[in-house]
């Protein structure tokens, strides 16, 4: 059975990130560099530079004045969102696919990523008053494992679905069970190449490790909860599953239901806000 | 979404894990704390009934039966009696899906409850109900503030990013406009070096020609000279032949080594333009005068023309008018066969003090076509290849002209027909002349040097390290009936002045051991010392300097004036024309005699 490493070096054999997404995740990780820096490196890529704008002028960022250059959408964003941003761009065509999957569909699974970045973004604001930035980038790529899966063991993947028989046992139980290895492992393999912050890999690497004790406010714990909620509101990976929530954050969720109730309420309009970023404009 | 919706979506959401009846318990626990003595009981639409104890001691049926009837009734208050003649109230609360039951103790049927205490008991259930409405609006508020405090400090950080963004760019720039700096410096220093280069391979450069136009003018020199001193020999006829095919080759090549010289020093940007008065008329009719022998070898007509309102005298350089004139004519002659050649000067323009003056030289010859007009400026270009073979020449004169012409601020313009002929034309700014009166009065040097008092015979001391030049130079001076003495360089020259009695000298300046610049230095020092002139049997005796003529083959501006600032008389370049050269040592003993005259006391014998 393969690694994990494996796994990915074939992924990346078939399908890369654009190199401007990686160079903009260094870029954000590193002290020194400008925005005039970021903009070189935007502009590389025009179709992304519109994409860019579109997206910094949507109501997800509520911006008094239209921002009309890379630098100003720096200005007024930050470059962690922009980084985000870029990282939506450079993913969302994995997600794309013709027809639909009952057992599993990347179209569904993007939708789900999308549900949990909104709402990580949400309960880290609402709920433990934390910035967004590492959440929304940890929620839309914590499943990008899934995709490598589909890619390099599309059946062993759809196999490992269909055992997948909550709470009986794990989607990742059953991942290590066909495959050999789980979504989990890869997928942070994959993000670490992409130098993704180390917040962000810890968070792919354990959203479904119940065991763990994670602190609640930690972007792994956020990441479960949202698995959760989304599962619950038919936005989980794989239709019609999820994963039951540890204890502690049962408990959690229990003393701050009015606060989690505010949340689901407002979820809709939140993702009807950041309608530009989800939707694939195929 | 509308409320129900998201009710639904909530309890779908939070179904196992939430205790249903939860949100019953603490609305009763806020009606309870309003009326402390009413006993409650809630039975919700899921089945949720609370207190789970019941204080009301009703049959099950009985609540089952009320709760059909509330719920037709809607949100109304009303009141049963009950066995005990106690009184029931209820109402359903559509807000939290459930029916409410209560009662007070002491509340009997004897005392039917007034519209005022009906009323009080509604507020206390919407009081209630406010409250629980109340809690969510508190957590939404705390939610925003917590949210604002998010944005709070994701725009501080986004002002501090874009802070230090400032101060990033900043240095980045302060660092950049350094290097730029440096670079700009090294260029600098390098373009310096660079000209400095530049300039000192100019230097050389003229220096190279200088040099090289003394090696070259030496030997021409001695052709030349002996040439004509050949010429005058008793000669035979092939002979004499032979002799004036030397002297007119020699005579031709000095004229290329001039045009190349020229061309070299217009280049280099060392050439002078003289700038003294002379006569237009006299300069036309002296190239006219130069060609009328060869054209009536040619048969053509030679015809000048000088407008008369052109001033008598102007200043200008007339040697280089002349020779772009002598060119140009010489052109004309070459390239015609039959016809005319014109020369003509004309005026153009007058102001108070200057003239422009148009000097045209026009042919009947072969012309030009038009496409060559162009190249015939350029050097060592013909107007085609074929005629190089068939008429001879370099190639430089139209191009050393024409260059000459810039040099005057003017400029060289051709209009040519292919069989029909050209015409070249320069128009020059020139200058009126003040001493344009008293110019004619000046005595023409070449009509003067018969004058009998000059007609002596004195002692020349020829001072010339060149062995063929002492020989020519020699000759020269004893065939002017001068006595001539030789002396090899300035060393020598000295002593020859203590034991001989010397009338002039003829220094050449390029020597060995003591230059003629040195030589003169130290022989106006002993003039002007009593002690040492008694040492020089050429010197004490005299009343006047001893003059000195210059002799050099660099035909430099700076070389002539090299010449006056050592305190020379004279100066004469090579090679050295018998005539010339004749006419010098008139002169000078022309103006040694007057100078005696003028002041016989100078004498310090005494």
């Amino acid at each position: 059975m393969p690694t994990a490493k494996e796994i990915v070096r074939k992924f990346n054999d078939l399908k890369t990130l654009p190199h401007v997404a990686i160079r903009v995740t260094q870029l954000v990780n590193s002290e020194k560099s400008t925005m005039r820096d970021f903009e070189e490196i935007i502009k590389l890529d025009p179709i992304l530079v519109t994409r860019l704008l579109r997206l910094v002028n949507s109501p997800y960022f509520a911006l008094a004045n239209k921002v009309e250059s890379i630098s100003k959408a720096v200005v007024y964003c930050g470059m962690k969102n922009l980084r985000n941003l870029v990282a939506v761009e450079a993913i969302k065509d994995l997600f794309k696919e013709k027809g639909d999957d009952p057992v599993f569909s990347r179209r569904h699974l993007w939708l789900h990523c999308a549900t949990i970045s909104i709402l990580s973004d949400m309960i880290g604001k609402r709920i433990f008053g934390l910035p967004g930035d590492d959440l929304f980038l940890a929620g839309i790529i914590h499943d990008i494992g899934l995709i490598v899966e589909d890619q390099v063991a599309g059946d062993l993947l759809r196999k490992a679905c269909m055992a997948y028989n909550p709470p009986k046992n794990s989607l990742v139980e059953c991942e290590q069970e066909m495959i050999g290895t789980d979504h989990c492992k890869v997928g942070m393999l994959l993000a670490k190449e992409w130098k993704m912050p180390e917040e962000v890999l810890k968070a792919i690497r354990f959203h479904h490790d119940t065991e763990k004790k994670n602190q609640i406010s930690s972007v792994t714990s956020i990441l479960q909860l949202s698995e959760y909620i989304a599962g619950k509101m038919k936005y989980s990976a794989i239709p019609d599953k999820i994963d039951p929530l540890s204890p502690l954050l049962v408990r959690h969720v229990k003393n701050m239901m009015g606060n989690y109730k505010l949340i689901i309420r407002d979820l809709p309009t939140e993702m009807a806000k950041a309608k530009e970023l989800y939707e694939n404009n195929e | 979404m509308n409320e129900k919706a998201v009710n639904e979506d909530f309890d779908s959401v939070f179904s196992d894990l939430l205790n249903g009846c939860e949100d019953l318990h603490t609305f009763l626990q806020d009606l309870q704390k309003l009326v402390p003595d009413a006993v409650f009981r809630l039975y919700s639409n899921d089945g949720c009934v609370v207190p789970e104890d019941d204080h009301l001691g009703l049959e099950s049926e009985t609540y089952d039966s009320l709760i059909k009837d509330v719920a037709e009734d809607g949100s109304v208050l009303s009141f049963f009696e009950l066995p005990d003649k106690s009184l029931l109230y209820c109402r359903a609360v559509p807000q939290i899906n459930s029916v409410l039951f209560f009662k007070f103790p002491g509340c009997s049927a004897g005392l039917f409850p007034n519209q005022v205490t009906l009323s009080l008991l509604q507020s206390f259930i919407e009081h209630a109900l406010l409250k629980k409405e109340t809690r969510v609006v508190k957590l939404e508020n705390e939610q925003l503030i917590r949210q604002s405090e998010v944005r709070n400090e994701q725009f501080r950080k986004l002002l501090a990013d874009n802070h230090q963004q400032y101060l990033l760019i900043q240095s980045k720039e302060k660092e950049y406009a350094k290097t730029l700096e440096i670079e700009i410096d090294r260029q600098t220093s390098e373009l310096r070096e660079k000209n400095r280069q530049l300039e000192e391979a100019s230097r050389l450069k003229s220096e190279f020609l200088a040099n090289m136009s003394h090696e070259l003018r030496t030997p021409m020199n001695a052709v030349i000279g002996f040439s004509d001193i050949l010429a005058e020999t008793d000669l035979n006829e092939i002979q004499s032949e032979y002799c004036k095919t030397i002297s007119k080759s020699a005579a031709g090549l000095l004229v290329l080594i001039n045009d190349v010289l020229d061309l070299a020093k217009i280049e280099s940007g060392k050439f002078e333009l003289e700038n003294d008065s002379f006569s237009i008329a006299e300069l036309i009719k002296n190239v006219d005068d130069m060609f009328k022998m060869a054209a009536k070898g040619k048969d053509l007509c030679l015809s000048h023309f000088v407008d008369s309102r052109l001033p008598g005298v102007l200043k200008g350089d007339a040697n280089r008018i002349r020779q772009i004139m002598v060119n140009l004519t010489g052109n004309a002659m070459k390239f015609t066969n039959q016809g005319c050649v014109d020369i003509r000067a004309d005026l153009t323009k007058q102001t108070e003090d200057a003239v422009d003056v148009r000097f045209s030289v026009s042919d009947t010859g072969i012309g030009i076509p038009e496409e060559r007009q162009d190249a015939v400026f350029e050097k060592f270009t013909q107007a085609d290849g074929s005629t190089t073979r068939k008429f001879g020449g370099t190639g430089l004169g139209l191009a050393i002209s024409n260059e000459l012409v810039k040099l005057m601020k003017g400029k060289m313009t051709l209009t040519s027909v292919t069989g029909k002929g050209s015409a070249f034309s320069f128009t020059i700014p020139m200058t009126k002349s003040a001493q344009e009166q008293t110019e004619k009065t000046t005595k023409d040097p070449a009509e003067s040097h018969v004058d009998m008092e000059g007609d002596r015979k004195i002692r020349v001391l020829l001072v010339e390290d060149n062995k063929v030049n002492q020989r020519l130079t020699g000759i020269f001076v004893q065939k002017q009936g001068h006595e001539v003495g030789v002396a090899g360089d300035g060393m020598v020259a000295l002593e020859k002045l203590k034991t001989g009695k010397w009338d002039l000298i003829l220094m050449d300046i390029q020597m060995p051991n003591m230059d003629g610049r040195e030589a003169t230095i130290k022989i106006r020092e002993i003039e002007s010392s009593p002690e040492m002139r008694d040492q020089y049997e050429s010197l004490y005796h005299r009343k006047t300097p001893v003059p000195i003529v210059g002799l050099t083959a660099h035909a430099r501006k700076e070389d002539e004036e090299g010449c006056y600032s050592v305190g020379m008389d004279a100066f004469l370049t090579k090679p050295i024309k018998n005539q010339r050269l004749a006419e010098i040592i008139q002169d000078q003993i022309r103006r040694i005699r007057a100078l005696e005259k003028e002041s016989p006391l100078v004498k310090p014998e005494e």
